[in-house]
């Protein structure tokens, strides 16, 4: 299973166009892969990602990233798949960074499924979609997964799934984490020490406006909750690097500190 | 006091606005019935709700008209064909010289594109908050914050940070001769059959906590994970900020300013009951 960048291959590389198509997917196991993209900001960058998951009927993309980065994501799709491209998108949500590709997806390689949730899909531009819900199993291209209520989120359509087969809980716009230029390819607990704890901080500071005024113990417990009932081989955030098992209990310590400092900036908590 | 006179609504070929407040216009996009909210409505014993009435949670445009013209928000992407003849209506010969988007979420900028090629000379403007313009195609866009004023003669508006928001490139919006705030996903509430494009002084039923719990519970979801007092406290200096500001939400119908100090008390009911009893579900 991999746990490193694969020859130091950096974002500058991993940018420049005649390499475009040579930087290959990233392989968690478990038939899941991490295809990166990231987005430069002023205190590192931030990822914004999509996974692809093996299915028996089909490749499923999770998420669709951003319209940024749309050619360089279909160019590594393309290969990672063989040609064949995705048979399926499983949507976290309606934001533009993650459901920005589906149109344009869906005319390189067909009306593939969409599923989503959202009480009403037209709303969302997703009139097409196959609607989750909080709760439901749901069989994608015969493989299974578990839709969840995330306790960290933006929109209040979004999931995140559990797939059941590889244990890779899929969090959207949870467990992110800003890194620095470079480190773009690693996963989260091989980021240099220095500074990686505040890129938790910085990312749910500046991503989740509503954590000025969160519990972060009541946060925290539901995550802690989620992650008994559905213990994770893998983390997969869209914004962060993937977080391996070994390092979930590092990852959610720097969590509850950023989450306390983020509270803190907002009048007390008595 | 609720009334019983029509309110002035014109109906154009696909949808339906009307004046809220001189040089205030609503556009507004009622989609579906919400059959799961108005089950909900009626399992709660609410009675404002009579059964076999559509719900809507509705999606609100508003365009100012002083000597130059702003468009806030451009509903959802399933909504072109009403937010377009709307606003031709509205605007006849004038240009559109401003388009603002409070957030760019698809129900609420889902026809940004389809506006600016209309209206080609029209200026974008973006809330200033936040980091990740480019990804929302808002990188050129002039960018507004808390600072910022735009004089439409005759009408003036202001940007104030959003208190209550679901992502960071967020504003609100105030129009200072009316003094109109308009509050975006914050104090949203589902109306039903009849009460479309009516005030809430123009509905014969109440807007009480119930009722705005059934929007923010599920909107808001988050209120479950809050110190209730910090969002009170946030509350509760909006209530002071804005003393005597009419609200126009963009799920709801707009309140005027006479009315809208209790509500401000209704929604610390809300949070404080969200907070202890769970979100509501998904819109
Ligand atoms: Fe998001
Ligand atoms: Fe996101
Ligand atoms: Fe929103
Ligand atoms: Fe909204």
């Amino acid at each position: 299973m991999w746990r490193r960048a694969d020859a130091g291959a950096s974002c500058e590389r991993a940018r420049s166009p005649e390499r475009g198509r040579t930087v290959s997917v990233i392989d968690l196991g478990g038939g899941v892969s991490w295809v990166h993209e990231s987005f430069p900001e002023t205190n590192g960058h931030i990822h914004v990602s999509v996974y692809l998951v093996d299915a028996p009927e089909g490749a499923i993309l999770m998420d669709s990233g951003s319209f940024h980065h749309r050619q360089r994501l279909a160019d590594r799709i393309h290969d990672a798949t063989a040609g064949r491209g995705i048979g399926a998108i499983i949507l976290s949500h309606s934001d533009y960074p993650h459901s920005g590709n589906i149109p344009a997806f869906r005319r390189d390689w067909g009306d593939f499924e969409i599923i989503a949730s959202c009480g009403d899909p037209d709303l969302q531009g997703l009139p097409y979609a196959r609607r989750t819900k909080i709760g439901d199993v749901t069989e994608v291209l015969g493989r299974r997964f578990v839709v969840l209520d995330p306790p960290l989120a933006d929109r209040n359509h979004t999931t995140w799934v559990y797939d059941e087969a590889s244990r890779t809980l899929f969090v959207a716009d949870g467990f992110g984490a800003l890194h620095a230029p470079g480190a773009c390819d690693v996963d989260w607990g091989r980021l240099p020490e220095e500074g990686r704890a505040e890129g938790v901080h910085e990312f749910h500071a500046q991503t989740l406006p509503w954590l000025r005024y969160a519990d972060p113990n009541r946060v925290m417990g539901a995550l802690h909750a989620m992650l008994e009932r559905h213990p994770p081989a893998w983390i997969a955030p869209i914004h962060g690097p993937p977080i391996a098992e070994a390092d979930v209990d590092r990852y959610m310590a720097d969590l509850s500190d950023a989450l306390t400092r983020i509270a803190a900036s907002c009048g007390s908590s008595e | 006091m609720p009334t019983e006179t029509p309110a002035p609504t014109a109906r154009t070929e696909a949808g339906w606005r009307r004046d809220v407040w001189p040089g205030i216009h609503w556009i507004q996009e009622l989609g579906g019935h919400r059959a799961g909210i108005a089950r909900a409505v009626l399992e709660s014993g609410a009675d404002w709700y009579k059964p076999g009435n559509e719900l809507y949670v509705p999606q609100n445009a508003y365009l100012l008209t002083g000597e130059r013209t702003l468009l806030w928000d451009t509903l959802s992407p399933a909504s072109g064909h009403i937010l377009l003849p709307a606003l031709e209506e509205l605007l006849g010969e004038r240009p559109l010289d401003y388009l603002a988007l409070s957030h760019p979420d698809v129900p609420h900028a889902g026809n940004t594109m389809q506006v600016l090629r209309r209206y080609p000379d029209c200026q974008l403007v973006a809330p200033a908050a936040g980091e990740t313009h480019a990804l929302y195609h808002l990188d050129d866009a002039m960018k507004v914050g808390p600072e910022d004023e735009i004089d439409l003669g005759g009408l003036r508006v202001r940007f104030p940070e959003a208190t209550f928001l679901d992502a960071a490139i967020h504003t609100w919006m105030s129009e200072e001769t009316t003094r109109t705030l308009f509050t975006v996903d914050w104090m949203g509430f589902p109306h039903q059959s009849g009460e479309s494009l009516r005030r809430t002084d123009e509905i014969a039923t109440v807007v009480d906590v119930g009722r705005l719990e059934e929007f923010h519970s599920r909107v808001m979801f988050w209120f479950q994970y809050v110190h209730p007092h910090k969002v009170t406290a946030a509350t509760d200096a909006l209530a002071v900020q804005f003393a005597g500001y009419g609200l126009a939400p963009a799920h709801g119908l707009p309140i005027p300013g006479a009315d809208a100090a209790p509500y401000y008390e209704r929604m610390n009911e809300v949070v404080r009951r969200v907070a202890a009893g769970g979100r509501g579900g998904v819109l």
